[in-house]
């Protein structure tokens, strides 16, 4: 996946300024939805005082009101250097890509196994260990929190069509 | 003496040897959450807080505290040896322990950064014992409007002393307010902002949030940074540590002035970060001589150590007598003790006071045992740094994502820990707060009651809020630090519209160091 991205010299990825315009579109539209949600319930004041809606409501234009601050202000406040430059964003989707493989590994195969198998391969593939090591690791690291938290403290993590063919409930 | 007899009384809760193990063993987690990057207090002790759900109250507690201690010193441990912070409140230790520990003198840093620590921390913890019953019993004159006024002064002083963007943290706060509406509402019993998820309906857990910014956001955030260990081998000799006990006195200045540092910004919504950056910039203004500070002297490590200690402990004086909680960490312990059943704020010292005295008896003890244990076990630590984080990487974000599933078993929580490990990676790049909005989200239903309550009291009318000279006093009080912003920004109007070349740089660094500041 590190090839992907040609190399180019211009750096930045992402300027500061294109981050806070959308970060603040991101925040008001949050706003925005809890706005919109907040109506339903009512706003405003019956027999037992504020309705259900009220609080959040005012707290959504507030959050809209404030995005908007920002937004402006982070267009007014010029170009500002890079969010991101492409070596970082190689290094922070090399890293958060198989995070997401991860978890959906986790919810169709369990969180053990889903572990395992993300462990295994960023060893693999990132760490350039051998794959008798990184076996040896990802299934280790599995079975000691199997250990601590199924028989020590007790709390069952989510698990998947393995520990249900080797009736491990 | 009351508040003596009563603390006596709290030893007897929590010097059993259960407990005293329950202390070892949230330290060593503690260290070992403070030395790895990407996980620090806050979330370490979200990560806990699962598994005490069954325990006693006082049991998790000393549990969760001691592990707020270890993981105080484990973040100085990697500032001075690795020159990383493991945790934000110890950048400042690195200016002077990082230099001290190249120069040889890891040992006396490592000693310095530990014992002062350690007279930070007790220096909160007599703090505690002594205002604790003093500020609950004032604090029983407080009725609803009294309440929404005294959260609304925590978060009016986040927006006016934060010196992040006032925008940005009223969005970061507002947002946790809103998470917290979100599912069943406390007073009329209907569902809010479910949008038809079933998901939902529980409302969204301030503990995957927690997770997520500080854990997952943390992580992405050192992976873009590149990270690389170039530690300095340390063994602690006893003989050192002795010379360095028996140096101590010869900071009593440093020591005392740190440590009021600290308690006040422990007690106001500040928290370790912002005090452990004060205290090193004051001891450098006060220093007769300017000479060496970054490049290795003792100062520099003592003073911040101390300030970081003693806002920690301090911050749950007005979390145990208010139920504002003064730091993100003491937030989530806050949580927690609502989860357990417990309410914070004045009448827990009539109601439980085995729980509190317990927990401040526990402090004196914890504290003691952590200044113990880290000296025993940093070699132990370092060592861990030297495994490549290749697995260390991964192995955290497993752990990460094991803490957000075990916290409700939902699979939905392990999207949310993934959603909000991107948008803290964002709003720690773009300078948003976001220990704000983990006290919003924490605080937020005790709020939104409040002023319900009080809406309630007054027919809607807004007026309440100046009804008696207490509640106008608070409201007063928070309005100023509100618009305090609104003076910066004039002034910053006026000297912009005089000359404006040099200005944008200047104000940018400002702000970035002080959002380092609130961080946490």
């Amino acid at each position: 996946m590190t090839h992907t991205t040609p190399e180019t010299p211009a750096p930045a990825l992402v300027s500061r300024r294109a981050a806070e315009v959308a970060a603040a579109l991101f925040t008001g539209a949050l706003g925005a939805t809890v706005v919109v949600g907040a109506r339903e319930y009512g706003v405003g004041w019956d027999s037992a005082g504020p309705q259900p809606g009220a609080f959040p409501f005012y707290l959504g234009l507030i959050i809209v009101a404030a995005s908007l601050a920002n937004l402006v202000r982070g267009v007014l406040a010029g170009a500002g250097g890079a969010f991101v430059d492409r070596d970082q964003a190689r290094q922070v989707l090399a890293f958060f890509g198989p995070i997401v493989a991860f978890v959906v590994l986790t919810v169709t195969l369990g969180l053990y196994v889903g572990a395992a198998l993300y462990l295994f391969g960023v060893m693999l593939v990132q760490g350039k260990y051998r794959w008798w090591i990184a076996l040896l690791v990802s299934m280790g690291v599995s079975v000691f929190f199997f250990v601590v938290l199924e028989r020590w403290f007790q709390v069952p993590l989510l698990k998947g069509p393995l520990e249900a063919a080797l009736g491990i409930y | 003496m009351e508040n003596l007899n009563s603390l006596m009384h709290g030893f007897g809760v929590a010097a059993t040897g259960f407990h005293l193990m329950l202390m070892v063993v949230g330290v060593l987690l503690g260290i070992l959450v403070g030395v790895l990057p990407g996980l620090g207090a806050p979330n370490g002790v979200s990560l806990l807080l699962p598994l005490t759900f069954s325990m006693d109250p006082v049991s998790a507690i000393i549990l969760l505290t001691s592990m707020y201690w270890g993981a105080l010193f484990g973040g100085s441990t990697t500032s001075i040896l690795f020159n990383i912070p493991g945790e934000p409140s110890s950048v400042a230790t690195t200016f002077d322990g990082y230099p001290m520990a190249k120069q040889g003198r890891a040992t006396e840093a490592l000693s310095l950064a530990f014992l002062s620590a350690g007279f930070g921390a007790l220096a909160g913890v007599v703090l505690i014992t002594i205002l604790s019953t003093w500020v609950a019993k004032f604090a029983l004159r407080f009725s609803s409007p009294e309440y929404f006024a005294v959260y609304f002064l925590a978060f009016a002083s986040f927006v006016g002393l934060g010196g992040a963007s006032p925008f940005k943290t009223i969005v970061s706060m507002m947002l946790g307010f809103a998470f917290a509406t979100v599912g069943m509402d406390t007073i009329s019993g209907s569902l809010r902002l479910t949008f038809g998820f079933s998901e939902l309906l529980n409302g969204v857990s301030f503990l995957v949030a927690v997770i997520g910014l500080f854990g997952i956001g943390e992580l992405i955030l050192t992976m873009e940074e590149g990270l690389r260990f170039e530690g300095i081998r340390a063994r602690i000799s006893p003989r050192d540590v002795f010379a360095t006990i028996a140096s101590m006195p010869r900071y009593w200045v440093s020591l005392l002035r740190s440590s009021l540092i600290g308690c006040w910004m422990g007690i106001t919504p500040g928290g370790p970060t912002a005090a452990s950056f004060m205290s090193y910039g004051l001891a450098k203004r006060f220093a007769r001589n300017k000479e060496g500070f970054g490049k290795g002297r003792p100062e520099g490590v003592v003073c911040p150590e101390t300030a970081d200690h003693a806002a920690g402990t301090s911050a749950i004086l007005p979390m145990l007598a208010l139920g504002v909680p003064g730091s993100a960490t003491a937030a989530v312990m806050m949580g927690g003790l609502m989860i357990w059943g417990l309410n914070p704020g004045p009448m827990l010292f009539i109601d439980k006071p085995d729980f509190v005295w317990g927990l401040v008896a526990s402090m004196y003890l914890g504290n003691v045992v952590a200044v113990v244990l880290v000296l025993a076990t940093v070699p132990f630590f370092a060592a861990i740094l030297r495994i490549p984080f290749a697995i260390i990487g991964p192995v955290i974000v497993v752990v990460c994502f094991i803490g957000a599933y075990t916290v409700s078993s939902a699979t939905f929580d392990l999207w949310l820990a993934l959603a909000f490990g991107l948008v803290g990676y964002v709003f720690k790049k773009l300078d948003y707060p976001i220990a704000p909005l983990v006290l919003a989200m924490v605080l937020g239903d005790k709020a939104e009651d409040a002023f319900r309550q009080s809406m309630i009291m007054s027919r809607g009318s807004l007026a309440i809020f100046w009804s008696n000279p207490l509640v106008t006093g608070l409201t007063a009080l928070a309005l100023t630090l509100l618009l305090w912003p609104v003076v910066g920004f004039a002034r910053e109007w006026v000297r912009a519209s005089r000359a404006s070349a040099l200005r944008p740089l200047s104000v940018r660094g400002a702000a970035d160091e002080a959002t380092g500041g609130l961080s946490r």
